[in-house]
């Protein structure tokens, strides 16, 4: 009943006329920082923290954080109507959100988003008010091979996005890992596959590879085709009709339960949660090939996955003080740059302060969604603008994009040779999804990996010891033994029954 | 004709006085200054304090951006290679930057003479903590225990060959028989994480990285690793008083740019920076956090990080044998 108290007086505290500004202000800056391509929230973030050393710590803290979940909001309005990623969370919106855009229902999409969002965005605040500390502890448990296991775990999903051949899924994967194999190496330090080339000691970057294989890609395909008839999107199709409701509603408690617990767990980042509740989707569903099309669940599972991982990876950081990500760990810094420093300490000396800050949680979700639900529809009548504009527009926003996150051609270059990729993938029917995933998995599996290895000095049954990580290791290979048995294909089980 | 004389006298004019202008207007645009680890670890907040009190005296902003990875030789490698206009600076750890050059595996692109020394800002001394639960009360429980079960107990660093990792090799030299199963981590979160978590056992780190950690309890600092007492951590016994007055170690971080910068933007930038780090405000943000600040400016910063680097040398080969 303390927790209530406490929690009345943070609303208390943080609807107060200025911090409610505070927050709104956030929540538009946010949703603009995830609009823009390049611009990732972390940098957005960092850029804006000097704004708010004239404020005072609470409003400074409420507007922070509502740049960070408004961020992840924003990168879905282009992932639908351009099929461009914001950023690494909306990457799998593109897949169903842009095919319901292009249908003419990109305000359906957009308005499933926003509710999606908002529902799993509420239950992660308050799921974070009831059981944070207890079961931050317990996330605490995962180390390196539990990461590993994980990791490991969402690549074998991925046979979940492997379409119509699973052999070009795994094939795309793989290539994914090996383009994430690019760079300085993340425990010893030499230079890997960089061919001399100091622009790729960092890797190969993932902003302008995903924008040039979903962006260019789509315009290249689209380039080939005859001139298109102009989207009409209707007012009156801008909420979901009953039907996707019911479709949707499943996907959005399944995907708050996976955004929320992956939240807890520093370090997963953004896009597993989105990309495990899409797999989860598809699995689930009785249609399953719809998955692609423009199936609602694909994007209403995701997003909700991704706004409630937004709002859960803040308990690591309140309750332990450990940033789940490099957008928190600018926060924390923003935090402590304000002479705050987040964990056990500060619940205790300034309750008042975090239960403000969690209010704000609140009320920023309710903003979020007040403030993009009415515009849903003006973003959607930027489908009913001519396509051969809309890719004209959408190619400069992508070189803009590139431009911005190192303002280096070389990433405009990088982006456009990914599209010629993305294009050539499209025509011979191999999908793209496999290979983002590989890229972002590859890093952390592969550090987990050596890390856990330094852990039990080269012993390899640390990964059947431990028991979060043997269970994991087991599911994933119970899910590529049965997708193996399911997609044999119908010649050679005709074949064997003779 | 008259109009097009006249544009050309201005023309020349404006031309003429560019230049002037140029050097007087330094900076004209926002600077980026790299901190070569991730965010939210000590270098990093260290860095952003004093980047907001500094970014007012001089009149644009300061943007930090993380470059980590690879122990920091990732965010070196792309200093290395900016331009030496003062737009791009950064932050150089100290003797983090000399390993990295010295050890031949890392195939650095750069070495002591690719940078412009501007100046230091903090002298970090190490500490061994671990968690507030662990059976580890003092220093000679770990090292009781290093030797008891050589190559058990995992004890983690922020980077390969760090001011930690050498940290836990001058400890192994003075205390002979002991072991530790080294993990090598990427900044400083992840070994608060991991210790936390219980898969580390001894964590190697500096006192800016766990002061207010201590504070609240979660974390037990064993030892600080200078010749006295950090006054952050009153508490914590010297490695000097405990009977290891040869395992002195810290991390000093300090501002460079890239080679060949203007001496003029350089003196610009160390004022500037000098003028922020004895600022009240600066003075009271690191103290809450726990980083001791340490100003070097000009030839005594160049003098020690030349003075490092010959160190680093024999601590590199150190490494080396002990990797094998």
């Amino acid at each position: 009943m303390e927790t209530l108290n406490f929690l009345l007086s943070g609303f208390a505290a943080a609807a107060t006329p200025a911090n409610l500004a505070f927050a709104l202000i956030g929540c538009i800056l946010g949703t603009l920082i995830g609009v823009l391509p390049g611009l990732g929230p972390a940098a957005g973030t960092a850029i804006l923290i000097p704004l708010t050393f004239k404020l005072d710590p609470t409003g400074a803290i409420i507007m922070l954080s509502a740049i960070y979940y408004g961020a992840m909001y924003g990168g879905t309005i282009t992932s639908v109507l351009l099929n461009v990623p914001g950023e690494a969370a909306s990457v799998i919106t593109c897949i169903d959100g842009f095919q319901m855009a292009k249908q003419g229902r990109g305000g359906t999409a957009l308005g499933i988003a926003a509710i999606g969002s908002f529902i799993g965005g509420i239950f992660a605040t308050v799921a974070l008010v009831v059981v944070a500390t207890p079961l931050s502890t317990l996330a605490l448990r995962f180390g390196p091979p539990e990461f590993f296991a994980l990791m490991l775990f969402g690549l074998s999903l991925v046979t979940g996005l492997a379409g119509r051949s699973l052999v070009a899924g795994v094939l795309m994967t793989v290539v994914g890992l090996l383009i994430a194999m690019v760079g300085i190496d993340p425990v010893v330090g030499a230079p890997r596959f960089t061919f001399g080339i100091p622009e790729l000691y960092d890797g190969v970057g993932f902003i302008p590879v995903v924008m040039g294989l979903f962006g260019i890609g789509e315009i290249l395909i689209t380039a080939e085709k005859p001139y298109k008839e102009v989207i009409k999107t209707s007012f009156a199709h801008l909420l979901p009709s009953a039907a996707e409701w019911r479709r949707s509603a499943g996907a959005i408690v399944r995907g708050t339960g996976i955004g929320f617990f992956l939240g807890l767990i520093p370090g997963v980042g953004a896009i597993i949660p989105t990309f495990m509740s899409y797999i989860t989707e598809k699995r689930l569903s009785k249609t399953p090939e719809q998955f692609g099309t423009g199936a609602i669940e694909g994007v209403a599972g995701p997003e909700t996955a991704n706004n409630a991982y937004a709002n859960a990876a803040m308990v690591p950081l309140l309750t332990l003080g450990i940033p789940s990500s490099p957008t928190i760990a600018v926060l924390m810094g923003a935090f402590i740059v304000n002479g705050l420093t987040p964990g056990p300490f500060l619940f205790q000396e300034r309750p008042e302060l975090v239960w403000a800050i969690i209010a704000s949680f609140f009320i920023g979700n309710v903003l979020l969604l007040i403030l993009n639900l009415p515009l849903v529809g003006l973003w959607a009548k930027i489908l009913e603008i001519p396509w051969q504009y809309v890719c004209g527009g959408t190619l400069l926003f992508c070189i803009l994009g590139a431009y911005s996150i190192n303002q280096s051609v070389f990433d405009i270059w990088l982006m456009l040779i990914f599209g010629i990729i993305g294009y050539l993938l499209r025509k011979l029917d191999f999908p793209i999804a496999p290979a983002i995933l590989g890229l972002i998995l590859g890093p952390q599996l592969e550090k987990s990996l050596r890390t856990s290895l330094e852990m039990s000095a080269g012993d390899f049954t640390i990964f059947l010891t431990r028991p979060i990580t043997a269970v994991l290791l087991l599911l994933s290979v119970t899910v590529l033994v049965v997708s193996a048995l399911h997609l044999t294909p119908p010649q050679l089980r005709e074949a064997s029954e003779d | 004709m008259r109009k097009l004389a006249v544009s050309i006298v201005l023309g020349v004019a404006a031309l003429a006085t560019a230049p002037v202008m140029a050097q007087k207007a330094f900076p004209e645009r926002p600077i980026q200054l790299m901190v070569a680890y991730p965010a939210g670890g000590s270098t990093d907040i260290g860095a952003r304090i004093l980047a907001g009190i500094a970014e007012k005296a001089i009149g644009q902003p300061i943007v930090v951006i993380n470059k980590g990875g690879a122990g920091g030789q990732v965010g070196w490698t792309e200093m290395s290679r900016q331009k030496p206009d003062g737009y791009y600076i950064g932050f150089i750890n100290l003797p983090a930057l000399n390993t990295v050059i010295t050890d031949k595996n890392r195939q650095a692109i750069f070495d002591t003479k690719s940078f412009t020394p501007i100046i230091n800002q903090v002298l970090d001394p190490g500490a061994v903590w671990v968690k507030a639960d662990s059976p580890y009360k003092t220093l000679k429980d770990v090292i009781d225990a290093a030797k008891a079960k050589p190559n058990t107990l995992r004890g983690a660093t922020t980077g390969i060959l760090s001011d930690d990792h050498l940290a836990i090799l001058m400890l192994e030299e003075a205390a002979p028989g002991a072991k530790f199963r080294l993990v090598h981590l990427v900044g400083g979160a992840a070994m608060l994480k991991e210790t936390l978590g219980g898969n580390i056992d001894i964590a190697f780190d500096n006192v800016g990285s766990i002061v207010t950690q201590v504070k609240s309890g979660q974390v037990r600092a064993l030892a600080v690793m200078d010749v006295e007492r950090s006054k952050f951590l009153p508490d914590v016994p010297s490695t000097k008083e405990l009977g290891y007055p040869t395992v002195i170690s810290s991390s000093t971080r300090g501002i460079a740019g890239p080679k060949g910068m203007d001496p003029k933007v350089v003196k610009k930038l160390a004022d500037t920076f000098k003028a922020a780090m004895a600022d009240p405000e600066h003075v009271k943000k690191m103290s809450d956090v726990g980083l001791a600040v340490k100003v070097m400016t000009g030839d005594e910063y160049t003098k020690y990080y030349e003075d490092l680097h010959k160190k680093a040398i024999k601590y590199t080969e150190w490494a080396k044998k002990e990797q094998k």
